[in-house]
């Protein structure tokens, strides 16, 4: 299928971060807790990796849990676990974020083998290559799983020759090429004081938990260069139909994506209340309310800015994704594209309008309603340099959302038919309801399948 | 503010939580149970509504006698009222600012669920009083319901784990109705008839087989004001009392082999009879799932997933059905005769000697962990409430079992691995690639 791809210029800027003379904390203190929570944020990801090495910001983040200089894995862990604490590592397309959770009368026992963790890493041969077979293993796990498929189908599209046309653990191709020199240098180069900080939430006085930290950081070399790299997005004009084979399904796992936004886009307000009442809200929307409830064709559905995750420097994808009963999977993705068709060009009604932002102003108080999530809102300002809005402020900011504005930027930031579907199912069949359903169709404006693709080939 | 009279609703109990916290319980005369948990750190609260029905209950009923019309009913309670029109309840709910509103069904209770802005307490036990009382249960919506209630099971038969742990139940028990999934068939599904779905509603939707659950911003006198004005006139009902067929011993090993279209490689799932919620036995077995599998030094993952045999290997307790299970997803090009093997040698090696005291304190520790992570939240907190309400007739039981480690030494591992974990007491599930069916 000859589909021209829109250019999205790709956006690299680099931020020469200052030396810091002392860590960077943001702390929740809050006597009534139970757990102290400790995130170390490091400020590089996976879009930071060459797209041969996909998957390597991954795997040092998680070799760094397997062992430092003065404790073999089993010890290290055995540790931390014994404490009733557990230390996980989770990679975004733009940062590491060690996640640590303790019991609170074992802070400070819990804070030591932290730093060892982050300072004293010991990068052992033998469980970097058994960290490699676990992921590879993993990876190819993700054939078992429909939905994830799918993803992984319309990400190999939109975001073609990058690193992100994988998830953040890699490729099976890619991994297989990685060494742990290249680990060994992806740390040397992206440990660095400048680029670290600590999220806390804890019933522990802060100033004990910001001590044995310090002493932690202080350890790390200083300076450092934070990448803040935007990949661009590859988007048709016309939909591009990918059929991922796979026969005997009972339902059509089906995902369509298209560009979406960072976290710094000044439209992103307007396009989220949009996509409230549209598909957002998973019983509330148009989308739900059409295809689930007047014509019963699929179970869930719904549409989200955050398919990637939180918003970021880098420009996410907006996602529709719904599971209908196989027979009805041609009828529903039909039925889908002309409702975004619709919507697209006329945003929402009075009504939808009115009820999306009630919705999500009356919503508001969730986002702060725990420690963990104030702390949560703050560091994503602290980030992505985007304002925590006050319950009132947000209010303000929805109520001056009217829909032309909704209209202006689906327009500008949106494409009416330039969707990557990719669908998990058997082809004979998708062509099959192809042809039943655009029987009337002119030939030239068909819907047809534009790739079928194996799903070792989606995991390569 | 609505104020009760006394006389209004009994006070039932108050407790002390091990973290300080209160929690209250009431009960009103036609039978309606509440349990309130105060927390003013913010000014939202979770609301529940559990009722004690679920897939077991129509399997037994002389009047239904079939499964899935309890989740389809569970979908029915969002079809509308005479006051609030269909595709209307989550639209309201929306806009008051729910969050995490939903429902769930499984094999003793259903429930329904949203957390909101506390102001917005009354209105949604205005509404959740509503459907309990006058659900409008017309022809149109209910087969539309079952649509989407097909699609729902439709796509859990697509799931390989799914269809797995439907079949090792039906493998592990003889006679009782657990072997019959929640979900039910697709013939059930679409031959449910109004009438039968008008008689669930009246006899099990009803106070005497409810109770309310509310963690959050508000107080007694507020609440109990407001459950009075909203659920103090429903009439109790007369609950039908059905008695599971009590199963016979298991004496010997089963096994069986399926295969699924959407497996891309084996998957293994070892189910032993385990002990009922209230027993003591419970305690340790509790433990022992976490020792196996909890962390990175869960036994399971070092001797399955470090290895590259698996990609997921994981043991846990279920109550009503009573189960031990472990639960393998095997790696491409490895077998699940071969998790299994190693599965017996650490049972084995369980039975031969209590695990080490420092093994001991982790899966201790770790299980404190969760359950401090978790009951902060309000949601959280009301689910766990619930769920052993509806399991054991007793909501302190999760604290019991959690307070209950402290009595426990490695020797009681010990023992009930013993008692437990015995080949004649399995049913073992394989899950191969390939075209649907039977091996």
């Amino acid at each position: 299928m000859k589909t021209r791809l829109s250019i999205i210029i790709s956006v690299f800027f680099s931020i020469q971060a200052f030396c810091a003379a002392e860590p960077k904390f943001l702390i929740e203190e809050d006597p009534s807790l139970l757990t102290t929570v400790v995130d170390v944020v490091v400020q590089t990801g996976a879009v930071d990796d060459a797209p041969t090495k996909s998957g390597l910001t991954n795997l040092l983040a998680e070799l760094m849990l397997r062992g430092t200089k003065t404790k073999n894995r089993s010890k290290f862990q055995n540790e931390v676990e014994s404490l009733g604490a557990s230390l996980d590592v989770r990679t975004t397309s733009d940062l590491i974020v060690f996640e640590g959770r303790v019991i609170q009368e074992n802070t400070k026992a819990f804070l030591k083998l932290l730093e060892d963790a982050i300072v004293r890493p010991a990068f052992v041969p033998a469980e970097f290559q058994s960290l490699k077979t676990e992921v590879i293993a993993s990876i190819a796990n993700k054939k078992n799983q429909n939905g994830r498929l799918a993803g992984l189908a319309m990400r190999r599209h939109i975001f073609a020759n990058t690193t992100l046309e994988h998830q953040v653990d890699g490729g099976m191709n890619t991994l297989t090429g990685i060494t742990l020199d290249d680990v060994q240098k992806a740390y040397n180069d992206r440990f660095h004081q400048g680029n670290l900080l600590f999220a806390i939430t804890s019933p522990v006085k802060s100033d004990e938990v910001k001590a044995t930290l310090s002493a932690a950081w202080r350890q790390l070399p200083d300076g450092l260069k934070i990448s803040r790299r935007s990949l661009p997005l590859k988007v048709p004009r016309k939909p591009l139909l990918i059929v991922v084979n796979k026969p005997g399904t009972s339902t059509g796992s089906l995902l369509q994506g298209q560009s979406g936004v960072t976290a710094q886009d000044p439209d992103r307000y307007a396009l989220q209340l949009g996509n409230y009442s549209f598909g957002g809200d998973i019983q509330l929307s148009r989308l739900f309310h059409v295809i689930r409830e007047e014509l019963g064709w699929t179970y869930a559905i719904g549409s989200t800015y955050s398919a990637m995750g939180e918003l970021t420097y880098q420009q996410g994808i907006y996602v529709i994704s719904y599971t209908p009963s196989i027979e009805f999977t041609v009828k529903s993705l039909l039925k889908t594209l002309s409702m975004w068709k619709d919507y697209y060009q006329a945003g929402l009604k009075k009504e939808e309008l009115i009820s999306a932002r009630e919705s999500l102003v009356n919503s508001y108080p969730f986002e702060f309603d725990s420690a963990e999530k104030r702390l949560s809102h703050r560091l994503h300002s602290y980030l992505y340099n985007v304002p925590v809005l006050s319950p009132e402020d947000y209010e303000k900011k929805l109520k001056s959302i009217s829909n032309d504005e909704i209209v202006k930027v689906l327009k500008a930031k949106q494409s009416p038919e330039g969707w990557i579907v990719a669908v998990v199912a058997d082809p004979k069949e998708i062509q099959k309801q192809l042809d039943a359903e655009q029987k009337e169709v002119p030939e030239g404006e068909r819907l047809k399948i534009g790739k079928v693709m194996t799903p070792d080939e989606v995991i390569q | 503010m609505v104020a009760a009279q006394a006389a209004d609703y009994e006070k039932v109990t108050e407790k002390t939580l091990f973290n300080g916290e209160k929690l209250l319980e009431y009960k009103l005369p036609n039978g309606l149970k509440v349990l309130f948990l105060p927390r003013h750190q913010a000014k939202v609260l979770t609301f529940q509504a559990w009722f004690d029905v679920g897939s077991v209950d129509e399997k037994l009923d002389p009047k239904l006698k079939k499964t899935g019309l309890a989740h389809l009913f569970e979908h029915m309670m969002f079809r509308g009222t005479e006051k609030v029109p269909d595709g209307k309840f989550d639209e309201i709910t929306s806009r008051l600012g729910a969050d995490k509103q939903n429902a769930s069904t499984y094999f003793y209770r259903t429930n329904f669920f949203e957390s909101v802005p506390s102001k917005q307490l009354e209105k949604i036990l205005e509404l959740e009083s509503d459907r309990m009382e006058h659900l409008k249960l017309d022809l149109e919506g209910f087969e539309k319901e079952k649509g989407a209630v097909v699609g729902e099971l439709r796509r859990h038969l697509d799931t390989p784990s799914g269809v797995a742990m439907d079949e090792v139940i039906q493998e592990a028990y003889d006679v009782g109705p657990y072997r019959y999934t929640v979900l039910g068939t697709e013939s059930e599904i679409k031959g449910f008839t109004l009438e039968e779905a008008q008689y669930f509603y009246k006899t099990f939707y009803a106070p005497n087989n409810a109770t309310l659950i509310v963690v959050g911003d508000t107080t007694e006198s507020q609440l109990m004001g407001l459950v009075v004005k909203y659920y103090g006139a429903m009439k109790s009902q007369t609950i039908p009392k059905l008695s599971i067929p009590e199963e016979p011993a298991q004496k010997k090993e089963r096994s069986k082999e399926i295969s699924h279209p959407q497996a891309t490689s084996d998957m293994l799932i070892v189910a032993y009879r385990g002990a009922a919620v209230e027993s003591e036995d419970t305690i340790p077995l509790s433990l022992l799932t976490s020792h196996l599998s909890t962390g990175m030094e869960g036994r399971l993952r070092k001797l399955l997933v470090d290895k590259g045999i698996a990609v997921h290997a994981s043991a846990f307790t279920s109550n009503r059905p009573d189960l031990f299970e472990f639960y393998v997803q095997l790696a491409e090009k490895h077998k699940a005769e071969e998790a299994l093997r190693i599965i017996d040698g650490e049972i084995a090696s369980l039975t031969r000697k209590p695990i080490s005291k420092g093994s001991f304190v982790r899966a201790r520790n770790q299980e404190l962990l969760s359950l401090y992570s978790d009951i902060g939240d309000n949601s959280s907190m009301a689910g766990w409430l619930g769920e052993y309400l509806m399991v054991s007739g007793n909501y302190m039981r999760g604290f019991e079992i959690i307070d209950g480690y402290k009595k426990l030494t490695p020797l009681d591992l010990q023992r009930v691995s013993k008692k437990y974990l015995v080949k004649h007491n399995r049913s073992i599930l394989i899950v191969r690639p390939g075209k649907k069916g039977n091996s």
